[in-house]
């Protein structure tokens, strides 16, 4: 690992100069292109990343098809993940897009990169109605209306058994290691969910997590515990977000003590979920240099259920981001060409 | 000449409905059967979750000394006994405690299950050649596929937790006691057989009183792999819901925190070299005893 980090170092710190002369070439064509003409042809090569989750997959591959027959882009795609695609972004300059960046995580070092004008935020919603929260089978709302907060849940553990102490109620909660972890932990002690007779069970993993929900669902089980959306096991189970009952406590709370260590956070305040921020981050030189291409970026939204939707296909056929972006251009005509001039969308349609 | 340059494959949809076929057949055998395997099972977690409970709840000094006991039969080494001693109290000193407690449970009665299910079968396989040829393979892929690979059914059926773990620790921890207690009664000297034939054993004697003791050693060595191999899986078993030290090594992995990594894993290594030398010098022992009896 750092031995690969070293060598990239190296070889950078080579290209940095190359790229600094390419930079200021790409930005003094770029400029002469946008007085002289509306050629899309400047939209040169450029970096994505492909996240190693479903729904940014899919995004990296949907704007890989439309950037390249559309506006007759280079791109090349790179896997990537959250910390380490952003890390790279920041100090290297390189991926230039990052379609689906969980901006939670990154929140000072994004701000910071942004008012320093290295990264742009091309797109501050790039999917609608997504975040993290806690959920119940429809069945279960369907059999017990009663339960509409997380309130009214917290007073039924008896629906919810554990399986190792049936006397209390399970909540499943975040794999070991997630951030989400932390912030289950301190929500469970907010919630003063142990005094209710609740136990917070660790899933160990996302294949445990994900089996947990599934099997109960499966089944026509209850399950009560923390997921997040677009993903296709929501959009497939159709899972229902339950309401916390309180209003958001405030930053400070959130930021200061829910997102910390249980040591670090002595008094957590019962909140609701923190709104998620999704962003599409762009490298400063591709905002220069794109053109067209990059402004593509700021109108691309996707509905929250479209969305869910193409992540349950991908699921049901095991397709891959690339076969699944294709489905998207066919069966989503609406959505899409919304996004792009009538030109390019044509370009696009012929391509398929 | 399409087919000698490329594989026959099959046609792509039909690769997908396969897939999905055996996905929705799985699916619908759970829904069916669930239920019942999992009440099935439901005495097994009852045991281990009282197990658990009084490793943990017990007062420390106590485990100690039960440990030490445990160690000092099974090695009879001074050595032996203080190492134990003192990698426990480096273990609770470092407040690993808990998790070790929850770890040693489940090793403990994983390593029990697989004693019970795989001596009688490594006996069966020695008894028939027709068996060892069809328990072979299983035996081989049940050490070889990837454990991720058997996660998702298992996680399936059973939810997660404490008896899916334990399912997939006793997957791979298995196979060395059932080949080696095979191999180990195949290994008998044929002309003792024959002689306790002529002093007129009867088949049960000459495998209970012959057989089995003459192959002890070798099953011991099996006995001490599969306790190694099921330290091997308290990392994964974890990843499906099993407390343990297995649950701070994924936490340090996913956050690259290297201290609590390490301290972990060296729990673990220092659970598994405790075992490891306990039932090796019990063993050694054992066949020491054997050679002087018989005079080999």
């Amino acid at each position: 690992m750092s031995f690969e980090i070293k060598t990239l170092e190296c070889v950078n710190s080579l290209w940095k100069n190359m790229f600094r002369y390419a930079i200021t070439l790409t930005i003094a064509l770029t400029t002469s292109a946008v007085i002289t003409a509306t050629s899309f042809a400047a939209c040169g090569s450029l970096t994505m990343a492909e996240m190693n989750w479903a729904s940014a997959q899919l995004m990296a591959q949907v704007d890989k098809l439309i950037l390249e027959k559309g506006y007759g882009c280079e791109v090349e795609l790179v896997s990537g993940a959250t910390m380490p695609t952003f890390a790279s972004m920041d100090e290297k300059g390189k991926p230039d897009v990052a379609a689906e960046q969980w901006a939670n995580a990154v929140r000072d070092p994004l701000a910071k990169a942004v008012s320093e004008g290295r990264l742009h935020i091309a797109n501050a919603a790039p999917i609608t109605g997504l975040g993290e929260g806690w959920w119940l089978p429809p069945a279960t709302v369907k059999k017990y209306p009663e339960l509409k907060t997380v309130k009214d849940i917290l007073k039924r553990p008896d629906l919810f058994p554990d399986k190792e102490d049936p006397s209390k109620g399970a909540f499943i909660g975040c794999p070991a290691g997630w951030g989400c972890q932390l912030v289950n932990a301190n929500m469970f002690r907010a919630f003063e969910m142990e005094k209710k007779g609740w136990v917070l069970v660790d899933p160990g993993s996302a294949a445990g997590l994900d089996g947990s929900m599934a099997k109960a669902v499966e089944r026509g089980q209850n399950w009560f515990g923390y997921y997040w959306s677009p993903t296709s096991l929501i959009g497939k189970y159709n899972m229902v977000p339950v309401d916390f009952g309180v209003p958001f406590a405030g930053s400070a709370n959130w930021d200061g003590c829910m997102a910390l260590p249980e040591q670090e956070c002595a008094n957590p305040k019962p909140s609701s979920w923190t709104h998620s921020v999704v962003n599409t981050v762009i490298t400063d030189r591709f905002k220069k240099a794109g053109g067209p291409a990059a402004d593509y970026f700021s109108k691309r939204v996707y509905p929250g259920p479209v969305m869910n939707g193409m992540l349950v296909y991908m699921a049901d056929n095991q397709a891959g981001g690339a076969d699944a972006a294709v489905e998207f251009l066919q069966k989503h005509e609406d959505v899409w060409t919304k996004w792009v001039p009538a030109s390019v969308a044509s370009k696009v349609k012929s391509s398929l | 000449m399409s087919w000698y340059e490329n594989i026959p494959t099959m046609d792509r949809q039909e690769l997908r409905d396969f897939k999905k076929y055996v996905d929705i057949s799985f699916k619908d055998f759970s829904r069916t059967y669930g239920d019942g395997i999992e009440t099935f099972f439901d005495p097994l977690l009852y045991f281990l979750v009282w197990f658990e409970k009084l490793l943990i709840n017990a007062p420390w000094p106590l485990i100690i000394l039960v440990i030490a006991v445990l160690a000092w039969v099974g090695s009879r080494s001074i050595f032996v006994v203080s190492g134990t001693v003192c990698s426990f109290i480096v273990i609770g000193y470092f407040g690993m405690w808990e998790d070790t407690m929850s770890t040693l449970a489940i090793i403990s009665i994983s390593t029990l299950l697989c004693i019970s299910v795989g001596i009688p079968i490594g006996i069966f396989m020695s008894r028939s050649d027709r068996l060892q040829s069809m328990v072979n393979p299983v035996l081989d892929v049940m050490q070889t596929i990837p454990s991720f690979v058997y996660l998702i059914p298992v996680v399936m059926l059973l939810g997660i937790g404490k008896v899916p773990g334990l399912i997939a620790v006793c997957i791979y921890a298995l196979p060395p006691i059932v080949r080696l207690t095979n191999l180990g009664i195949r290994l008998v000297d044929n002309e003792i057989l024959e002689a306790s034939e002529s002093f007129g054993a009867s088949y049960s004697q000459k495998l209970f009183g012959v057989q089995i003791p003459l192959a002890l050693p070798n099953i011991f060595a099996g006995v001490n792999q599969t306790i190694m191999m099921a330290l091997a899986m308290v990392v994964i078993a974890s990843m499906i819901g099993v407390k343990g030290l297995g649950v701070p090594v994924l936490r340090a992995v996913s956050n690259q925190y290297l201290a609590l990594g390490m301290l972990n894993g060296l729990a673990i290594v220092a659970l598994a070299i405790i075992f490891d030398r306990i039932s090796q010098s019990f063993g050694k022992r054992l066949q020491k005893h054997l050679e002087s009896e018989h005079g080999v």
